[in-house]
């Protein structure tokens, strides 16, 4: 009898325990194996958007006190969809979704949808606002849902938005970074769509690990830019007053710390909104910093005159015979007035611009140190954290022909992109040392870290004295000749150079009427905070860069030196003296 | 002569079921309790969402209002522009100094 009872018992013991294994391997079959399947069919029942809510992270701005704003972030509202089949009053549906949703719904889409009675789930309206949605919730129309939807938002508008990027379908289903900084940390802002139905089995099972240490919290996260935005507004709108005023073909602006790389503003016209993509010329889309390639012209005069310090070629005290125009190569190199200046020192090339000057000291450099130099500034991209970085031309320099190097030594046949060139300029301003330009400065993982990114990567071009001897002739340059002296500041040195170059023509050679202006500067002159780069492409009316780009350029100076209140090094006794001193503004 | 074998003080089919319904309670327990937490997860996060929205649209009315002040012309608003700059020594903001 016992016995009978003992098996009695272990045999319903045995399909208990049998029970709870089938029950586990269904679940694992059911949630693991053939989840997904399972989760596609449940949305389509239910009709629900099967995507999910659109989850991502933010990109900040930082201004100066180290406040974060967003860039780029989540808005939040709601989506209204229709179920044919269900829908009993179109007319009345329509009248009341069209009440608030008047600007993203028409009539002939709506009864077209209508009329799709095999379909059970079509999307009629978008980004309704949080009060509009809960009205239209409210109403409890049939065969109408009201639900929630998340989409990017870019509070700035047009804010530096060829950096900042977009976020778009492309040629998939899948919303994803598509340019600029959105492309560039897509697997940092990118969510993974599970993150909040998380199914509970299924990680029991699966994901064990992840209970402990979450792989995805590690990776993914919000991106801190050095952008400050009072900075980036400033830049903004003095480069698309220049564009306007000059009628450019585009015109751009970078500001940056010359010692660590931070891009503190970077702004071109025309550009677009990134909340507003549906009219936007997609050519607009990319970004010319890095993508497009310029010959910058007299700019580059700076460059050679410290390489040729640094070579030993050329020192401060060095003159040379100026005619007015060579001929190298059988091509005529001229200045831009085409006067002789006679027996001159080095300091007049800057000074004055002259491109003979510029070409006699690529001539004393010898082709190889020039290469050598040139090809350290620009022979690699900069590494700077945006997409589609492009290389510069630099085929002239591999050629025998020496007009090459000399036209090179004054900006034209060598074309760079406006990253390379700012970072090339601010190895002068450096005291020497090429940094690595960067607009991310760290990363907010979801974890609660926050990973600084490291950029110090710098490497030394020039020695520190070839340097400073340049700067002290751009310093010249600023409070002698600019504006006839009168754009010095008597408190602050500043160092500039402006650049001219022909454009040139789709078949060969240049134009004699268009131009590419470009103009440097960077102070305090001798411990640089800030360097700016400028440039206009193809303005009318006007020929030399130092009409058009120096007032953009003294505004800006003015504008830094007042936000940061950066402190005066020079004309200034602050330890003795507290009698003030008094400028007239620009 | 002892019977030294154990007795349960109940039904074994009884302590069986007993079990079985104690099982089950904590069972359902646990999904409740991993269903209430899923619920206030999405609710939490998607009340975090919504608060950061409302933070980006201030931060868009702050982009804006700086923007405003950019572009806004003050001669043309009746504003003069200063004759002059004086640039003073700071005062030092620590008594060390």
């Amino acid at each position: 009898m016992r016995a009978q009872f003992r098996s009695r018992i272990r045999f319903v013991l045995t399909f208990l325990i049998l029970a709870t294994i089938c029950i586990i391997v269904r679940l694992y079959f059911v949630q693991i194996v053939n989840g997904e399947e399972y989760s596609l069919k449940a949305d389509r029942q239910f009709s629900a958007n099967s995507g999910g809510l659109f989850d991502r992270g933010s990109i900040y701005f930082t201004r100066k006190d180290g406040t974060l704003i967003s860039a780029a972030t989540l808005a939040t509202g709601f989506l209204v969809a229709i179920n044919p089949q269900t829908l009993r009053d179109p007319e009345a549906a329509y009248a009341a979704i069209s009440a608030v949703a008047s600007s993203t719904i028409s009539r002939n889409t709506f009864f077209s949808s209508v009329a799709k009675k095999g379909q059970v789930y079509i999307e009629v309206a978008h980004r309704l606002s949080e009060e509009e949605g809960k009205m239209l919730s409210e109403k409890g129309i049939s065969g109408v849902q009201v639900l929630r939807e998340r989409w990017r938002q870019y509070p700035g508008g047009s804010l530096a938005s060829q950096s900042i990027g977009i976020v778009s379908y492309g040629s998939g289903d899948t919303l994803a970074g598509r340019t600029g900084l959105e492309l560039m940390y897509d697997g940092t802002l990118s969510r993974s769509g599970d993150s909040l139905y998380r199914n509970f089995f299924a990680e029991l099972f699966s994901n064990v690990g992840n209970l402990l240490v979450n792989a995805r919290d590690m990776r993914e996260g919000d991106i801190v830019t050095t952008i400050e935005p009072e900075i980036q507004t400033r830049l903004a709108s003095n480069i698309e007053k220049l564009n306007e005023r000059y009628s450019s073909k585009e015109s751009g602006g970078i500001i940056m710390d010359p010692s660590t790389g931070a891009i503190i503003a970077i702004a071109s016209y025309p550009t677009y909104d990134g909340n507003n993509l549906q009219s936007v010329d997609p050519a607009l889309l990319g970004n010319s910093f890095v993508e497009h390639v310029y010959e910058f012209g007299s700019i580059m005069k700076p460059i050679t005159m410290t390489s040729g310090f640094d070579a030993g070629a050329i020192t401060p005290e060095t003159t040379y015979k100026d005619t007015g125009c060579i001929t190298v190569n059988t091509a005529r190199i001229c200045n831009w007035d085409a006067k002789a200046r006679g027996v001159i020192p080095m300091r007049q090339i800057i000074m004055q611009s002259l491109n003979v000057g510029a070409s006699w000291i690529a001539t004393q450099l010898g082709q190889d140190k020039f290469r050598e130099y040139f090809v350290k500034l620009f022979g690699q991209k900069t590494g700077v954290d945006l997409p589609n970085e492009t290389g510069a031309l630099l085929g002239n320099l591999s050629k025998p022909q020496q007009v090459g190097y000399d036209t090179a030594a004054f900006g034209q046949g060598i074309a760079v992109t406006p990253v390379q060139m700012i970072r090339a300029l601010g190895a002068i301003a450096n005291k020497g040392y090429m940094i690595q330009p960067h607009l991310v400065s760290a990363i907010r993982l979801n974890s609660g870290i926050e990973r600084k990114l490291d950029w110090g990567k710098s490497v030394r071009i020039f020695s520190a004295t070839s340097t400073l001897e340049t700067v002290a002739m751009m310093g010249a340059l600023n409070d002698e000749i600019l504006y006839g002296g009168k754009a010095k500041i008597p408190t602050m040195s500043v160092a500039v150079k402006t650049g001219t170059a022909q454009l040139t023509k789709p078949g060969g050679g240049y134009y004699d009427d268009r131009f590419f202006h470009s103009f440097v500067g960077f102070f305090p002159s001798y411990s640089p905070r800030f360097i700016i780069l400028l440039y206009t492409n193809d303005p009318k009316g006007v020929q030399y860069a130092s009409e058009t780009l120096d007032a953009t350029f003294l505004d800006l100076v003015h504008f830094l030196i007042e936000y940061y209140a950066v402190p005066p090094d020079r004309g200034f006794v602050t330890s003795s003296s507290t009698s003030p001193q008094t400028t007239t503004p620009q | 002569m002892h019977n030294t074998s154990f007795h349960f003080p109940f039904s074994p089919l009884s302590f069986c079921i007993g079990v079985v319904a104690v099982l089950l309670i904590v069972y359902i327990g646990l999904i409740a309790t991993v269903m209430s937490y899923a619920a206030l997860t999405v609710e939490f996060s998607q009340s975090v969402k919504n608060d950061k929205a409302v933070v980006a649209s201030l931060e868009g009315q702050y982009l804006a209002t700086v923007a405003r002040t950019t572009t806004a012309d003050y001669v043309a608003l009746g504003y003069s522009l200063p004759t002059s700059k004086t640039f003073v020594p700071a005062k030092s903001v620590t008594a060390l100094r």
